[in-house]
């Protein structure tokens, strides 16, 4: 009768922590908590210009654009408080905007690079400029959003972009050996017209796999074991939470967009190889000219460290710099560690450059 | 491990005893092992060239019964006098050139509010130079 009872209790034990197992991964919790005001929009992109926290005579005068992917959403760089680079970057003085460039629809699947490095993002900062008051500005790009900061900053040299931040930037496609998604996107096994023409604008849930089938064990495994086993740390629990909610919040990409990330970088390197051409324009490497910082995540699965290390040898910026720090691609800026690392470079870097 | 272990069901640095936690270290020593060879096996050519076959092969089954979809649908929203999909995207391709319009205008609104937020000495118009009479400069000749 004892051992009966015995396994009765861990069967309600059992019960109990699969209930809270069951409501976590089912949690949406609040997330981009930190205060700011909507400042331009179009068509589905939108400008945010964060509420700034210390008088004006204390914040950096150069403003701080922040340009994120464009198949994931934003807030991962606000994602809690507390734990959010963007109240970070607000509390040391930057005035600080966002540019979401939000779900692309139906109507939206022709939309390319070309359209967002010489429509919306000069659009953005011309806003951005006649708000602040100021001629020059810093630009930071992540993932896709370092390629877009890129080919502008090529494309447009003197429109005032002082300094110039990559974060996990893929640019450089010509180590096939390294780059899984390069092999799975190979013109003898992916027919990406085929695709398009089914599906319009890529879906979020097909990028979605994508990015987590490069390692899915963890992605499909780890990741809930890790909060199974941890499901009475209520910090790892809630910091579970908010990244989950984040993972599982992606947008499509469009498809034009898409189609030139196949075929113009994944199989053809033309960006390094100077050989991309957008609206008729060349993009030259050669003429970024701002101070420029590449930060590299060791761990990176998604962006290889092969992918960002060219890109120094290629820019005529007299001031450049480029940073490894340890973790993947999502963790070196919104992980346990982002805090101790790269966030503290980032503003010492910035901060030097933005008086 | 076990020497760690004494009685009363605590370990000798005096944490709780836990009976689990050599399961749990040969469970992440597996999954750990299992882990990284499917990052190898994702990363081969024999896995894109699978993989590209699945995706290929659901396109083609599927594209029949999508046209089939594609054309009831226009035909029930034409009987119905309602916009087709094709119209909506038409119609929201329209309304962002017009977004880019307003924007072109906000953006010589800015202009010109900078302008008007400029001293005067600044914005001042320079004169042209005096020009001489007509028949002064024929005089001159």
């Amino acid at each position: 009768m004892a051992e009966a009872a015995v396994v009765a209790d861990q069967f309600a034990l059992l019960a109990e922590r699969l209930s809270a197992f069951g409501k976590t991964v089912t949690a949406k919790v609040p997330i981009a908590q930190t205060p700011k005001r909507l400042v331009w929009t179009l068509n589905k992109a939108k400008l945010y210009r964060y509420v700034p926290v210390l008088p004006k005579e204390k914040r950096h005068p150069v403003p701080l654009l922040l340009v994120f992917a464009l198949m994931n959403r934003p807030y991962i760089l606000d994602l809690r408080p507390g734990h959010s680079f963007v109240e970070f970057m607000v509390n040391q003085g930057y005035d600080l905007y966002l540019l979401d460039w939000g779900s692309p629809g139906p109507e939206d699947k022709n939309l390319k690079f070309d359209d967002y490095t010489l429509e919306y993002i000069p659009r953005a900062i011309r806003k951005m400029k006649a708000i602040s008051g100021v001629e020059e500005f810093s630009m930071l790009g992540w993932c896709i959003g370092a390629i877009l900061a890129t080919v502008y900053s090529a494309l447009r040299p003197d429109d005032g972009l002082r300094n110039l931040i990559l974060l996990t930037a893929p640019l450089d496609f010509s180590n096939k050996q390294d780059i899984t998604f390069s092999k799975w996107v190979d013109e003898r096994f992916f027919d990406v017209d085929k695709v398009l023409a089914a599906v319009g604008n890529m879906p979020a849930e097909m990028i979605d796999y994508g990015a987590r089938a490069l390692k899915p064990v963890d992605n499909y495994v780890l990741n809930y074991l890790k909060l199974w086993d941890n499901l009475d740390n209520p910090h790892v629990v809630e910091a579970w939470k908010a990244m989950n909610t984040w993972v599982t919040d992606n947008v499509p990409l469009a498809g034009g967009v898409f189609r030139q990330l196949i075929v113009e970088l994944y199989r053809n390197d033309r960006l390094m190889r100077g050989e991309w051409m957008i609206r008729g324009e060349r993009v030259d490497l050669g003429r970024i000219r701002a101070n420029l910082l590449t930060v590299i995540a060791e761990g990176d699965h998604i962006t290889p460290p092969c992918q960002s290390e060219a890109i120094l040898s290629k820019v005529s910026s007299k001031d450049k710099e480029l940073f490894r720090t340890p973790g993947g691609h999502i963790g070196i800026m919104a992980g346990s560690g982002a805090h101790k690392i790269t966030w503290p470079h980032l503003d010492h870097w910035l901060g030097r450059r933005s008086g | 491990m076990a020497d760690e272990r004494a009685t009363n069901g605590k370990t000798t640095n005096g944490k709780d005893l836990d009976p689990m936690a050599a399961f749990r270290d040969m469970r992440d020593t597996y999954l750990d092992a299992w882990s990284k060879t499917m990052v190898d096996a994702v990363n081969t050519e024999a896995y894109a060239k699978a993989s590209g076959q699945m995706l290929d092969t659901y396109l083609s089954a599927s594209a029949p019964f999508r046209e089939i979809m594609e054309k009831t649908m226009l035909q029930a929203l034409q009987q119905l006098s309602m916009p087709s999909r094709a119209d909506v995207i038409s119609l929201a391709e329209r309304l962002t050139n017009v977004e880019m319009k307003l924007d072109d205008i906000d953006a010589k609104l800015d202009k010109l509010t900078e302008l008007r937020k400029q001293p005067a000495s600044a914005t001042r118009v320079r004169k042209p130079a005096a020009v001489a009479p007509a028949n002064k400069r024929r005089g001159k000749r």
